[in-house]
């Protein structure tokens, strides 16, 4: 069953990487995982580099948003990526599935830490990734958001009632 | 997430390193030894032996170097960047 990002509350978010109402994104969705949330994808050649191979920076992004929503679903905090690291194994090829594992590492002063791996149809790793997180508010980055007071105020609402994926 | 989190000896680093790649290349752990050359063995391709490196950087939550990850050839050596970058860490 797929979990419900905070962000569905605004009828038009488009994020790139998990809004459906985003033709030119990823809409990705999520599930939970024992070791916390999950994505499954398999992209086409909208999404290719060389012929045949998904383009290596999506990986990245996959890995991104769904420890990025990982975060804000069990810390009930959105946050900003200030690094990340992928490592390549495997080329991801078109149309294939795949699916991404996201976890968190124990807090550690005021940044969130996860890791996340890419794993082919027979659970074998293709990509991993490591990325810091710095958590803010949506008061602290109200001018760059292009959303209406009443918008924000719903999408605060949501970040603090959200459901962890375990359902906690 | 680490399945340690003190520093471990480099002997333990080596029984860890020898057990991921016994796993990753099908070689019984017996038969691999500090010196076992793993592009060598039959086989092993880089791939291998980068699914290999991305198995212990999730086990010591740690980012090996790429200059390290391919500078290394044997078990002993890949031991040797995992402790010098625990180290590092530490």
């Amino acid at each position: 069953m797929s979990i419900q990002v905070p962000w569905s509350v605004l009828p038009d978010y488009r994020c790139f990487g998990c809004s459906p109402h985003n033709l030119h994104g990823l809409r990705l969705e999520f599930q939970a995982h024992p070791e916390g949330l999950q994505a499954r994808f398999a992209l086409d050649r909208g999404f290719e580099s060389y012929p045949g191979v998904v383009h290596g920076g999506l990986v990245g992004v996959i890995c991104d948003e769904t420890i990025g929503n990982l975060i804000v679903l069990e810390r009930r905090r959105p946050a900003f990526t200030v690094s990340m690291r992928t490592r390549f194994v495997t080329p991801l090829l078109v149309d294939r599935p795949y699916r991404c594992v996201a976890r968190l590492r124990a807090d550690d002063g005021d940044l969130f830490h996860g890791s996340a791996d890419v794993l082919d149809a027979d659970g074998v790793v293709c990509a991993t990734a490591t990325a810091v997180y710095q958590p803010f508010s949506l008061d602290q980055v109200r001018h760059q958001l292009t959303l209406g007071d009443d918008e924000v105020a719903l999408l605060d609402q949501a970040i603090t009632a959200t459901l962890a994926p375990n359902g906690a | 997430m680490a399945e340690t989190t003190s520093l471990d000896s480099i002997t333990e680093i080596t029984a860890a390193v020898t057990e991921i790649a016994a796993a990753e290349t099908g070689v019984p752990a017996a038969d691999l030894t500090p010196d076992t050359d793993l592009r060598a063995v039959e086989g092993v391709d880089s791939v291998k032996v980068l699914r290999m490196i991305a198995k212990i950087e999730r086990r010591y939550d740690i980012e090996l170097e790429d200059e390290d990850v391919f500078g290394v050839a044997t078990v002993g050596e890949v031991a040797v960047v995992v402790d010098k970058t625990l180290r590092e860490k530490a």
